[in-house]
């Protein structure tokens, strides 16, 4: 005969309705949050792939930081190698007339001032300073690129910037590389230059258009070199654009398929949901009628 | 000797009001734990015919031969032990849980991550004091979270003991106890109500010793039980009236325990001891990875600090102050002694070459990598204990389930007893009245 122990019923009955219980929580814990995971244990795998996945979106985030910082850097540099451009243009003009033999010594004066500002505002554009108060000349060193005398006191090198993917930018220019330059095989710069050119104006003994004309057509190359030197800035300007761009698609790839790993869909967790609940009700229905079974009732 | 129909009936309604006894028992006992049902049985009284009275009608009627335990002991056993490895399981699983709790809620990841992005800023302006001061706290905050997972871990290993000692403690209460019933089986009359409640007791005791440690039983004929750990060849726990005292030691360094038994050393394979002492292996395994990881960290970051410069140009010093989880301290709290720069720099430079050293150094040990096969191998662990322990946890209730159907009160089947035995009663009294009314026909004859 089998015995129906009374205890053994309501122990069942108590299990089976407990583990629904709990499973309908943790649906509606799931609900809640969003997350399908609240805690490791619940998928492993998924759980250090989404480790993995915020890991790399934090790290990206101060990628995005950091070009946003070289870009900002490239384009306070690339300013100011459009004022040089305009200043050494305005010199070249300025010597242009200096090259007309026809000066008197009160125009000479006039063009020797004029020079000499030019120099002057060179030397400033040349010490820039970045959001941060560094030079933007100066290489490696955050001092000030060039001393007044116009001598290159920073260092040999720009610094290059992470950017995300191993990808590294140069963040910035030397000065030696902006307005440095050979001509006719002599290494001089654009301070020299106009050095020499206000010198020789200064001097009544010198001859006042070969100077001039020195000086064109060392004006000449100087331009040529920082028209190149924007056109680097200009091109790595490019590059932090085109990583930027590939950060960004990686980082919308990233978010789906955190989305996909650790996401709860709403609408089959709530259908879910609704179905445990429905078990849940009919087990806690069959529950009432079935303990209401007593024998005790129909003996009277 | 004739019979006597008054004296038959009346054997007849003394036995069913024991009956109903018992019923009202089993009824009133129906949710005690550790109740096994009763049942009074019942054996006819008869003579048999002697020389001579052959032909004679010698009936008694019935006595009360004994109350039956409805005890299955093959059940019994079953039940002992499942929850005995139910009661490892859960233990394992639930230590497992606290582990991964300790270590993740800490969150040592995400504070990895932070000091390698901290680290990878200030790549982007070496001399900003802020980014500067930002590694340094991240740093700090590494370290701190390190101090917190290992404190935590500690905090589970302290748990998981008092529950050892506890169980420990425990386990010799419940020996003892055995013991003195056994003695007192002894004692007890067969077929008595006594003995069969005291079997009771026996049972319940060795179900709850079961929980604590693996045990194997062996009953002698009055019913007193046989201990012992482990198989039906290990250390003796309870021998008739004589209990073995269990004990429990800490080991200083790793923090697992070892038992003995009256001396003897003993490793209980089930029960919640076993499981603690799983727990505090994997406690002490865990310590080891955390304290190899911040050990691993400090040395290639304190490596790296010693071949740079500082912002005032001056050798790098170490970063990392101990080479343990709990120990783990940041050195310094000045920014400006982060060596980014090659040594040999001048000061202010913004040289970031040994800053990108740094960067590599922490990434090639592995530095969040292997935080995260640390956190995956306790979770993997606690999700594959957890569908170990549902398995064992199934079994263990069906087997307490069947015992309990089998063991077990069941009302209406009492009910139907008492309805039964109840009209026994009343065909007992019947019995008498006819009796009397013979008795009242034969003075009538006149």
């Amino acid at each position: 005969m089998i015995n129906l122990s009374t205890g053994a019923f309501f122990e069942r009955a108590t299990r089976q309705i407990g583990s629904l219980r709990s499973e309908a929580e943790k649906l509606q814990e799931q609900l809640g949050s969003g997350k399908r995971l609240t805690r490791s244990s619940d998928d492993p795998v998924a759980a250090a792939r989404l480790r993995t996945l915020a890991r790399h979106e934090r790290l990206s985030e101060v990628d995005q930081r950091n070009s946003e910082r070289a870009m900002a850097d490239l384009k306070m540099t690339d300013k100011a190698l459009g004022t040089m451009t305009d200043l050494v243009i305005r010199a070249q003009e300025l010597t242009m007339q200096a090259a007309n033999g026809a000066n008197g010594l009160e125009q000479r004066q006039l063009l020797l001032a004029e020079i000499q500002g030019v120099r002057d505002s060179l030397l400033m554009v040349a010490n820039s300073r970045n959001a941060a108060g560094q030079a933007l000349f100066g290489g490696h060193l955050a001092t000030s690129a060039y001393n007044p005398a116009g001598a290159y006191e920073g260092a040999g090198e720009a610094e290059t910037v992470e950017i995300g993917d191993g990808q590294t930018v140069i963040r910035g220019l030397t000065g030696p590389e902006v307005i440095s330059f050979e001509h006719n095989g002599n290494p001089t710069d654009l301070l020299t230059v106009l050095g020499t050119l206000a010198a020789a104006l200064q001097d009544p003994a010198a001859n006042h258009t070969t100077a001039a004309q020195t000086a064109l057509g060392e004006l000449e190359a100087g331009l040529k070199q920082v028209t190149t030197a924007q056109t680097i800035v200009g091109a790595r300007m490019g590059w932090i654009e085109i990583v930027d761009e590939r950060r960004t698609a990686t980082g919308e790839l990233f978010a789906e398929e955190r989305g996909e790993i650790g996401g709860a869909d709403p609408a089959t967790t709530m259908v879910r949901l609704q179905e445990m609940m429905t078990v849940l009700e009919a087990s806690q229905a069959s529950f009432v009628r079935l303990s209401g079974l007593s024998l005790f009732d129909k003996l009277r | 000797m004739a019979s006597d129909l008054l004296s038959i009936a009346q054997s007849g309604a003394r036995a069913a009001r024991a009956a109903l006894d018992v019923t009202a028992q089993n009824i009133a006992n129906a949710a005690s734990d550790g109740y096994v049902r009763r049942s009074a049985s019942m054996q006819e009284v008869s003579a048999a015919g002697g020389q001579m009275r052959t032909g004679d009608i010698s009936l008694s009627g019935v006595r009360i031969s004994g109350i039956d335990r409805n005890a299955d002991m093959f059940r019994q056993a079953e039940v002992r032990r499942t929850h005995s490895d139910s009661a490892r399981a859960t233990a394992e699983l639930r230590g497992l849980e606290n582990i991964e709790s300790a270590v993740e809620q800490a969150d040592l990841f995400s504070a990895i991550v932070e000091f390698e992005g901290s680290l990878r800023q200030l790549g982007s302006d070496p001399i900003d004091p802020a980014l500067r001061a930002a590694t340094v706290a991240a740093a700090e905050t590494m370290a701190n979270k390190f101090n917190i997972a290992a404190d935590s871990l500690t905090a589970v290993a302290e748990g998981a003991q008092f529950e050892a000692g506890a169980a420990v403690d425990q386990a010799n209460v419940l020996t003892s106890e055995i013991a003195r019933i056994n003695v007192r089986l002894a004692r007890a009359g067969p077929g008595s109500s006594d003995r069969a409640s005291l079997l009771d007791q026996r049972d319940l005791m060795l179900e709850r010793l079961s929980g604590i440690a693996n045990i194997s039983t062996s009953f002698a004929s009055d019913g007193s039980v046989a201990v012992r750990m482990g198989g039906s060849s290990g250390p003796s726990l309870v021998n008739g009236g004589n209990a073995s005292a269990l004990s429990m030691a800490i080991d200083g360094t790793n923090g697992t325990p070892s038992f003995t038994l009256d001396g003897n050393p003993v490793a209980p394979a089930g029960g919640s001891l076993a499981g603690r002492a799983l727990v505090l292996q994997e406690v002490d395994t865990v310590r080891g990875k955390l304290d190899a990881l911040a050990s691993t960290i400090a040395t290639a970051v304190n490596n790296v600090q010693g071949t740079g410069a500082a912002l005032d140009g001056s050798n790098g010093v170490a970063m990392f102050n101990g080479t343990t989880a709990a120990t783990l301290q940041v050195a310094f709290r000045d920014g400006a002694l982060i060596a980014t720069a090659p040594a040999g720099s001048p000061a202010g430079s913004r040289n970031a070459a040994n800053l990108a050293d740094l960067r590599t150094a922490l990434e090639s040990g592995g530095g969040a990598e292997r935080m995260n096969a640390v956190l995956f191998d306790i979770s993997s662990r606690v999700a594959g204990h957890k569908v170990t322990t549902e398995a064992l946890d199934a079994i263990a209730s069906s087997a307490r389930i069947s015992l309990e159907q089998q063991s077990g009160v069941d009302l209406d089947t009492e009910a139907a007893n008492l309805l039964r035995f109840q009209q026994a009663f009343q065909a007992s009294g019947r019995a008498m009245q006819v009796a009397s009314d013979i008795f009242q026909s034969l003075l009538a004859i006149r």
